[in-house]
């Protein structure tokens, strides 16, 4: 069981696993702000993946630059994703429409086909292959650490998603805006009656979340040097899965399944061809939604 | 306007594709029916009973590949293929059915959305069964009984007389007290529910026979075109044929099918557009929930339109006062 190999694996799924993280995070934050699934966040980290690479190609910058542009196209991105696609549908402010079933189901396809038309956009301007990163930046230098082999990028991504974890836990609780977010993803009604600002709040949470999703999309770009448009799909599937296995509004449940997720990904790889291991991904999603509706660390909820 | 429609479908475009005599055209045509039949059949699960189903393509995916390998691996024919991959696909949407119906809005949309993916995993790497990326060419055309239908003309007949009689049950299935209870579900679930009306079932009856449908649409395709593979069948089409019912009006029939000629018929219209086609979906899409929630064709002015027009099945009191569906 300690197999060297074994080990190895687990270590992989664990970087993956904290990639997933970074997803599952923003994807969590946005549902428990508005209540509604955001479709684009797969794009999110396909554009911070995009965004790395267009500067690397224009002016190899050192990787913190790299990362710190990614983050920033994120930010500005999650901004307009929230202007264009979730507030025209917020226009309505009484109560039968806030509680209506059409309107969120209104947000949720339009936040689908503004994802589609980032995608397409994305396949006509940089072409649908894959675009590999140039060599110097991939952070995959093999560093042994004992009986086991790992990459640079395993300590790098670990290293980034640890940092952000702890930045957002900050920021939850230690910061006034971290304070409204919390308190609108409560009760949204009742945060705008106490006096804050709800559209500046969801503003700020699209553009920490965004900036979470497109942290996450460079770092598996450098990682496995690969980037092409349609990235963003699958992984926003697994941060759905994680968000729902970890409870909706638990940042630390989806957090915890985002590695559970990439820890059983990984092994199941060793076992199937890496064609099915995405498999692994919906069968939780269906497992926990027949069994375990309400999540594995979440509040109760009403229906699922 | 049923003697309208009928005329236009068994006449008039016929009369035109004969006159250009063009197979692209007659391509396009029974591109354009299949679809009808695809966004009819979808228009029954999400716009009339509100299940947001976001793995339609995978089911019309069972149906042509169930079509296709029941040609390939035991001969069989048209007559044959097309029954059995409807009950096919019916049969999978049954057993998917079966854990994930009392799940609700968003978290029935996304495990649709994940059982549309497993069934396209599952098209793309059982390679021994079939036959992963490569796909598997169709042998057999058209054929009724014996008798080959694969000349141009008479394939668009087949695929019109087929598509006509789906889309007619299925107009029947929505405009009914049938259709009623199903909306009924689709308002509010649990005050059906309290009423009396069967909810779960309902929803399983129309999950299944919409995939019955979409199942009948893949056998069409597979024998018209003659070439099947997993591409076809992934998740943008789902999209796509969920933006048809969205850009016609959910819940409204004729909505489903004017959204799925005009998401059809517009790419190749604006053929010089070439690879915009997919942003031009999600545009329309986006824009048409933006300004035209209600959609092209809303529901409410269907239900008035096949009311007054095909109002044969809507009963009248003596004096002419209308109470309700036959």
């Amino acid at each position: 069981m300690f197999d060297p190999y074994y080990l190895q694996q687990l270590a992989i799924g664990l970087s993956l696993g904290m990639t997933y993280a970074l997803m599952a995070i923003g994807f969590t934050l946005i549902f428990g702000v508005l209540n509604v699934v955001n479709f684009a966040h797969g794009e999110i980290y396909t554009l911070g993946a995009f965004a790395g690479l267009v500067l690397i190609t224009a002016a190899a910058p050192p990787i913190a630059a790299v990362v710190f542009a990614a983050l920033a196209i994120g930010a500005f991105a999650g901004f307009s994703l929230e202007r264009l696609a979730f507030k025209p549908f917020r226009r309505f402010t009484d109560e039968a429409s806030l509680k209506s079933r059409a309107m969120r189901e209104s947000t949720l396809l339009s936040s689908l086909a503004v994802s589609i038309v980032v995608r397409e956009a994305l396949e006509i301007v940089f072409g649908s292959e894959m675009r590999s990163v140039p060599f110097e930046y991939l952070i995959n230098t093999p560093v042994r650490v004992g009986p086991v082999i790992l990459v640079t990028g395993d300590f790098i991504i670990l290293g980034v998603a640890a940092a952000m974890l702890i930045g957002l836990q900050y920021l939850l609780t230690r910061t006034r805006i971290g304070l409204s977010i919390r308190a609108v993803s409560n009760n949204p009604l009742g945060a705008k009656y106490v006096g804050i600002d709800t559209d500046r709040t969801i503003i700020m949470t699209f553009v920490v979340g965004s900036m979470m999703g497109a942290a996450a999309g460079i770092l598996v770009g450098l990682y496995y040097g690969a980037i092409f448009p349609a990235m963003g799909f699958v992984p926003g599937i697994k941060a759905f899965v994680a968000m729902v296995m970890g409870g909706l509004s638990s940042i630390p449940g989806a957090v915890i399944c985002a590695l559970i997720l990439g820890i059983s990904e990984s092994m199941a790889t060793t076992f199937v061809s890496s064609g099915w291991s995405d498999m692994v991904a919906y069968g939780f999603l269906i497992l926990t939604l027949i069994f375990f509706p309400n999540g594995l660390f979440g509040a109760g909820r009403e229906r699922v | 306007m049923p003697a309208l429609i009928g005329v236009l479908v068994f006449a008039a475009l016929p009369a035109v594709l004969a006159s250009f005599d063009r197979g692209y055209f007659y391509q396009i045509a029974n591109l354009a029916l299949i679809f009808v039949l695809l966004s009819a059949s979808m228009h029954l699960v999400t716009g009339v009973a509100g299940l947001l189903h976001l793995g339609h393509a995978a089911f019309y995916g069972v149906g042509a590949y169930t079509a296709a390998l029941l040609t390939t691996k035991l001969g069989l024919g048209f007559t044959w293929t097309l029954p059995l991959s409807g009950l096919v696909a019916a049969l999978v949407a049954f057993l998917v059915a079966l854990p994930t119906m009392r799940l609700v809005s968003i978290y029935f949309a996304v495990a649709t959305l994940a059982i549309g993916q497993m069934l396209y995993l599952v098209m793309l790497n059982w390679v021994e069964f079939t036959k992963g990326p490569n796909g598997i060419i169709v042998t057999k055309g058209l054929e009724l009984f014996g008798v080959s239908l694969s000349g141009r003309l008479s394939t668009y007949y087949t695929v019109a007389v087929v598509v006509v009689l789906c889309v007619v049950a299925i107009g029947r299935l929505s405009h009914s007290y049938y259709g009623n209870a199903l909306r009924s579900i689709r308002e509010d679930d649990q005050c059906a529910d309290a009423m009396g009306v069967r909810t779960v079932r309902l929803k399983m009856e129309t999950f299944t026979l919409s995939a019955f449908f979409a199942g009948v649409a893949g056998s069409l395709w597979a024998h018209m075109t003659g070439y099947i593979s997993p591409g076809d069948f992934k998740f943008s089409e789902s999209i796509l044929i969920l933006a048809m019912v969205v850009v016609g009006g959910l819940g409204s029939l004729p909505g489903a099918i004017i959204g799925a000629l005009l998401l059809i018929l517009l790419p190749e219209g604006l053929r010089g557009l070439g690879d915009f086609r997919n942003i031009m979906v999600g545009a329309v899409m986006f824009l048409s929930i933006l300004f035209l929630p209600k959609g092209l064709l809303g529901e409410v002015s269907a239900l008035r339109l096949v009311r007054q027009q095909l109002g044969a099945a809507w009963r009248r009191t003596d004096n002419g006062i209308g109470i309700g569906w036959r």
